[in-house]
């Protein structure tokens, strides 16, 4: 019983990260039709920066100001990405995808390499935001509480996005842009400034990602890496550039990864693969993408 | 008499040393892996070109596996500065090292060791640290003719199947078969009644390889002993929560652990969190594999830390092995950190080829042609920080005696250390298979010839 509720927390907990890597990649494949390769480094980037910026500022300081300090990976984050769509994504808007995707692989590489330079090869940990809030008995086991902050955050974002994009004047124009972006343009939207908007909005949620998940792992080179493949299974599963489908998605990577370490330890690599290719056979644009 | 002899006999047979070595003799011996002494010339016989010594060296400049492959390189470029301040080898060649990034996959590897050798034509290829890739490198390296010092991907299989009659690869850490095997004795040492064992590997041949040679030797040196647990995350998992959890489940009394790199360093910040540390006993092949300053102060003690079976840099302790003493001194000058088994088997690589260059030169003069450098390797030992190592020359392969020690934080250093009256040596020779054993496929289809050997001559 408690082995039950512990792995479906920690189904929930795997599921919210893959959700604002996941959404965040969709977003921007939705608005700009860019498949962004270096999503996964940029969720990377962000668990770099808050567990450097702990590391750097909060030594020594009281708790609250870790606290403070979590977020800044999802800032620095939000703040490349506003720097790179205009300058090396823009000019590419009228070129064939392959140019995108060589650009976004290229800038895969390059981030890579940048966190390799800027926070050495070995992992950077921000353990004492995890242990000063303690664990809590489930049953016979322990379950961290700020995993439960995480799962908190990562509901909250979901919601928060919904209302974004669904309930503002702000998500009106980005739907406008996504569906025709010449006709948003000719009704005189401001159509640059939108898609700097949307990919520094996506990359504000991988950053986020990245900065909540690192205290309770560890930031280690090749962490993007990862977490970009699995970001791709969820689209596949969910349907790229769709909210819903990368919520859903997540849900069932998540859930299905952990129970099939649980049950079928042997099959752990196979059974997402399984998955992703049932859902293209049956529905090629994932369960609520649209064709 | 032989299967009269009991468990705990067969335990203190094996011969395994408790505690620190005996203290060895510190005489500056011409051949060994360090900088010659002053006093040590050497004489080079007939005319040695002052063409650079090229060298290739491939290993994991990025992703969690450059824990192994940052302190590989360092190693390799301390070797070559300091023989390269000697003059290079023979005092004219000075090596010149082109490194590529091991991460690439292995067909890009296959693909940069052909053209290092093609097109930038080097002398040496060296590196690599995954058991994914030498044994597609192995078979390269013998078609192009290029000499070869491996200094880890260590698979059984490389020697075993892949380049069964090497001539010109050589590979310089222990087989992998030894690093399950030591694990395995370490814990049945120190945890005897340990029946129940669960087992998380790297989901590739690594993590087979140490799951199968722990659990064969582990079943003989406490009978009863079964796996009761799995669970098998692919290399460069970052979420290890469902993994944790499932081994909590299964209750085993003892886990061996052979994730390594950043790996291991993101499951036992998740396993410490979950308390998985406080259920289980831990056995480890590589929590001391990385450099040491990746594990943090946080990580517990009394785990069995794994060094791959080959080094770390607080053992010979000080005073007791000069050469390491001094190594470990030079490594911290160099690169301001501590050297990791992966910094010893680059290092000693090198040293190992210096001797057999310059024993070769004495022997036919001028640069030597690389057949007289190789039968010169074939058989060569020599002393090195991690102890004394002997190049078998019917394969190849490395052999010293294996390492092992629990986990003690120590003030003197930011992060846990061998604790000295834990560390257990073990004789090389009782725990791998001798030279010439069958291999794989011939009289028997054992995974390796260490797996039929241990199958068939321990406690029979």
């Amino acid at each position: 019983m408690d082995i039950l509720i512990i792995q479906i927390l920690n189904s929930i907990f795997y599921a919210c990260i893959l959700f604002l890597i996941a959404a965040g990649l969709s977003l921007i494949y939705g608005v700009m039709r860019i498949i962004n390769l270096a999503h996964g480094s940029l969720y990377a980037l962000g668990a770099y920066v808050t567990a450097w910026a702990i590391g750097t500022f909060a030594a020594g300081a009281p708790l609250w100001v870790s606290f403070l300090l979590l977020p800044a990976g999802a800032v620095v984050v939000a703040a490349v990405g506003a720097a790179i769509e205009p300058t090396l994504l823009r000019p590419l808007y009228n070129r064939p995808e392959e140019y995108q995707l060589l650009i976004t692989f290229a800038l895969l590489l390059i981030l890579e390499d940048a966190m390799h330079f800027l926070f050495g090869g070995t992992p950077l940990t921000a353990g004492a935001v995890i242990d000063s809030m303690g664990t809590m008995p489930i049953m016979n086991l322990r379950y961290p509480v700020y995993n439960l902050l995480v799962i908190a955050i990562g509901i909250a974002a979901a919601v928060f996005l919904w209302a974004f994009i669904y309930r503002t004047k702000f998500g009106v124009i980005l739907r406008a842009t996504s569906q025709n972006m010449r006709m948003a343009s000719a009704l005189g939207l401001n159509v640059k400034r939108v898609y700097v908007q949307a990919f520094a909005l996506g990359c504000f949620m991988a950053g986020l990602g990245g900065a909540v998940v690192v205290p309770a792992q560890a930031a280690v080179l090749g962490m993007g890496i990862e977490a970009l493949i699995l970001a791709f299974v969820v689209v596949v599963i969910g349907g790229l550039g769709s909210l819903e489908g990368a919520l859903i998605g997540a849900l069932i990577v998540s859930f299905v990864r952990t129970a099939g370490i649980q049950f079928f330890p042997e099959i752990e690599l196979a059974v997402l693969y399984l998955i992703a290719a049932v859902v293209l056979l049956v529905r090629p644009t994932g369960l609520s993408g649209r064709a | 008499m032989e299967n009269q002899v009991s468990r705990r006999n067969f335990l203190n047979r094996l011969g395994v040393t408790v505690g620190a070595a005996a203290a060895a003799t510190a005489v500056p011996a011409t051949y060994f892996a360090g900088p010659r002494p002053a006093h040590a010339a050497i004489k080079v016989k007939g005319n040695i070109p002052d063409k650079p010594f090229k060298t290739g060296h491939i290993t994991f400049l990025t992703g969690p596996a450059n824990l192994l492959g940052e302190p590989g390189r360092k190693g390799h470029l301390l070797a070559a500065e300091e023989i390269n301040a000697e003059g290079g080898f023979l005092g004219k060649r000075k090596i010149e090292t082109i490194v590529a990034d091991e991460a690439a996959g292995t067909d890009a590897n296959v693909k940069e060791l052909r053209r290092m050798k093609l097109s930038e034509k080097i002398d040496l290829f060296t590196g690599v640290i995954s058991s994914g890739n030498t044994p597609a490198l192995g078979p390269v390296a013998e078609e192009l003719g290029v000499l070869t010092m491996f200094n880890d991907g260590c698979t059984d299989f490389l020697f075993d199947k892949a380049v069964p009659k090497p001539k010109y690869v050589f590979r310089v850490t222990n087989i992998q078969s030894a690093d399950g095997v030591t694990s395995a004795v370490g814990a049945a040492k120190a945890w005897p009644q340990a029946k129940k064992v669960g087992s998380i590997q790297p989901d590739y041949s690594y993590g087979r390889n140490v799951h199968e040679h722990f659990m064969l030797a582990f079943q003989k040196l406490v009978p009863g002993a079964a796996s009761v647990s799995e669970a098998w995350p692919k290399l460069g998992t970052t979420d290890f929560t469902p993994h944790i959890t499932k081994l909590l489940s299964d209750k085993p009394d003892a886990l061996i652990c052979g994730l390594w790199g950043g790996d291991y360093v993101a499951f036992y910040k998740q396993a410490l969190r979950y308390g998985l540390f406080d259920k289980m006993k831990v056995a480890t092949t590589l929590a001391f594999g990385g450099q040491p300053h990746a594990i943090g102060k946080d990580h517990p003690e009394g785990v069995l830390a794994g060094a791959h079976a080959n080094y770390f840099f607080t053992h010979p302790a000080k005073g007791r092995w000069p050469i390491n003493d001094s190594f470990v001194e030079r490594y911290y000058k160099r690169w301001n950190e501590y050297p990791s088994f992966e910094s010893d088997g680059a290092y000693v690589s090198l040293y190992l080829l210096k001797a057999a260059i310059e024993k070769a030169n004495l022997l036919v003069g001028g640069w030597p042609e690389d057949d007289v450098i190789i039968s010169l390797l074939e058989g060569m030992g020599m002393d090195t920080p991690a102890g004394y190592l002997y190049i078998r020359p019917d394969n190849h392969q490395g052999y010293k005696d294996t390492v092992i020690g629990m986990t003690k934080n120590d003030p003197k250093y930011d992060f846990p250390i061998w604790d000295p009256k834990s560390i257990i040596t073990i004789p090389i020779r009782d725990i791998t298979a001798p030279p010439n054993w069958p291999k794989p496929g011939t009289s028997h289809n054992e995974s390796t010839a260490a797996a039929n050997w241990l199958k068939t001559t321990w406690l029979t």
